[in-house]
C-alpha cells in the first residue's frame, strides 16, 4: 500500500507537471482578416486564442499595417450593430478559447494598408501575463 | 367484438393514416415558399431613394426596373458587421447562377461625411463589381432611412476611428414591382437570402 501511495504521489506530480508544461503560454490560432481594398480604411483581425495556465488578458495588439491598432466589440441589440473600444483589453481565462470572430470581438485595424487574399499579416498582441505574443494572420475572404 | 365494430375499428385506422399521409407527404408541397425574411405587404410602390451613385451619377430606386433590389444601409469605416452582410449577399447572388443578373445589390452610406462616391465604389467592387453604393445630403440619407425604419447614429468615441456609427442591420429587399418586399435579418444564412431571392425572381 506504502508502495503504491508512492508509486501514486510521483505520477501525480508528473502529471500535475506535464499539464502546467503543455498549458502554460497562452496560444493563438486561426488568425486571419478580410482584405482592405484601400488605403487608410479600416479593418480587422480575428483569431482564436486559449488561456495558458493563469488567466490573462490581453491589453493591446499592434501591427505594421494599422497606423493604429484597438480592441473593439460588436454588439448587436434589437436588429441594431454598434461597435465599441474595449480599453481594458479581452480577459483570457486560463485554459479557455475566447474566439475573436466576426460580429463580435476583433483587432480592429484603423487605418489599414491596403491588404489583398494570400497577404499575411504580423499582428503583435500584448498580454498582461504572458508578454507580447506575435502571430500571423491570414487574409482571405470569408464571411 | 363484432365484425360490424372490426370493420369500423379498420375504417378508423385508414382514415387516420390518409389523414397523416396528407398532412405530412402532400400538404408540405403544397405549400408556398416560406420567406426566412419578414414579409411586407405594402402594395405600393417602395418609398423613393434618390441618391448620388457611381462616378457621382444620380440613381433612383426606380432605375432598376424588373430587378430584385437589395438595399443595404453601412459604411465603408465599419469593418466588421458590413463586410459580414456584403459578403453574405455576394454568396447568396452566386448561388442564384444566372438569374443574379436580376438581383441589385445596393448599399447606402450612413456616413456620408467620410464615404465620398469613390470610396463607395472601391468599397463594394471588393465584394462584387455589380454591387453598387449610394451617397448623398445627410438630409436626404436621413429621410430614406427613417422612410425604410432603418435606425442609425453616429457615436462618438475614443477610439481613433473617430466617431462609429451605430445602424440597423437588415437588409431590404424591393421585388421586381418595385414593391418593398422582405426585410432580412443579420442572421440568416446565405442559403436562406438565396432562397428568398430566387422566390421573388419567380
Amino acid at each position: 500500500m506504502t508502495r503504491f501511495r508512492a508509486v501514486f504521489a510521483v505520477t501525480s506530480v508528473a502529471l500535475v507537471l506535464t499539464a502546467c508544461g503543455g498549458g502554460d503560454s497562452v496560444s493563438v490560432e486561426d488568425a486571419w482578416g478580410r482584405p482592405s481594398p484601400m488605403e487608410a480604411s479600416n479593418a480587422a483581425f480575428y483569431m482564436q486564442i486559449t488561456g495558458g495556465g493563469d488567466d490573462d488578458t490581453v491589453v493591446s495588439a499592434s501591427s505594421e499595417v494599422c497606423s493604429v491598432t484597438e480592441l473593439h466589440e460588436t454588439m448587436m441589440d434589437d436588429g441594431v450593430m454598434s461597435m465599441e473600444e474595449r480599453p481594458d483589453g479581452f480577459p483570457i481565462p486560463a485554459g479557455e478559447t475566447v474566439s475573436l470572430e466576426p460580429g463580435g470581438l476583433h483587432v480592429m485595424c484603423i487605418g489599414a494598408d491596403t491588404l489583398e487574399v494570400g497577404d499575411e499579416v504580423t499582428v503583435d498582441l500584448e498580454f498582461v501575463e504572458a508578454g507580447t505574443v506575435s502571430v500571423v494572420a491570414e487574409i482571405r475572404e470569408s464571411g | 367484438m363484432s365484425t360490424r365494430t372490426r370493420l369500423g375499428i379498420g375504417v378508423g385506422v385508414a382514415a387516420v393514416a390518409v389523414v397523416a399521409a396528407v398532412w405530412f407527404l402532400v400538404l408540405p408541397r403544397l405549400q408556398p415558399h416560406v420567406f426566412y425574411g419578414q414579409v411586407i405587404q405594402s402594395g405600393s410602390p417602395a418609398p423613393s431613394v434618390e441618391l448620388v451613385g457611381p462616378g457621382g451619377a444620380p440613381v433612383a430606386l426606380t432605375d432598376f426596373e424588373d430587378q430584385v433590389v437589395v438595399m443595404y444601409f453601412g459604411y465603408t469605416f465599419c469593418p466588421d458587421v458590413c463586410p459580414i452582410t456584403l459578403a453574405k449577399l455576394d454568396r447568396a447572388r452566386t448561388m442564384l447562377g444566372e438569374d443574379a443578373e436580376h438581383v441589385q445589390v445596393v448599399m447606402i452610406t450612413v456616413d456620408p461625411e467620410r464615404d465620398t462616391v469613390e470610396k463607395l465604389e472601391k468599397y463594394t467592387a471588393n465584394f462584387d463589381p455589380s454591387f453598387i453604393g449610394l451617397t448623398g445630403d445627410i438630409e436626404d440619407i436621413d429621410r430614406i432611412a427613417t422612410t425604410y425604419g432603418v435606425y442609425y447614429a453616429a457615436a462618438e468615441t475614443d477610439s481613433a476611428a473617430g466617431y462609429l456609427v451605430d445602424h440597423t442591420s437588415t437588409v431590404l429587399v424591393v421585388d421586381r414591382s418595385g414593391e418593398l418586399k422582405l426585410i432580412i435579418p443579420f442572421d440568416a444564412t446565405d442559403e436562406q437570402v438565396a432562397a428568398d431571392l430566387a422566390y421573388l425572381l419567380g
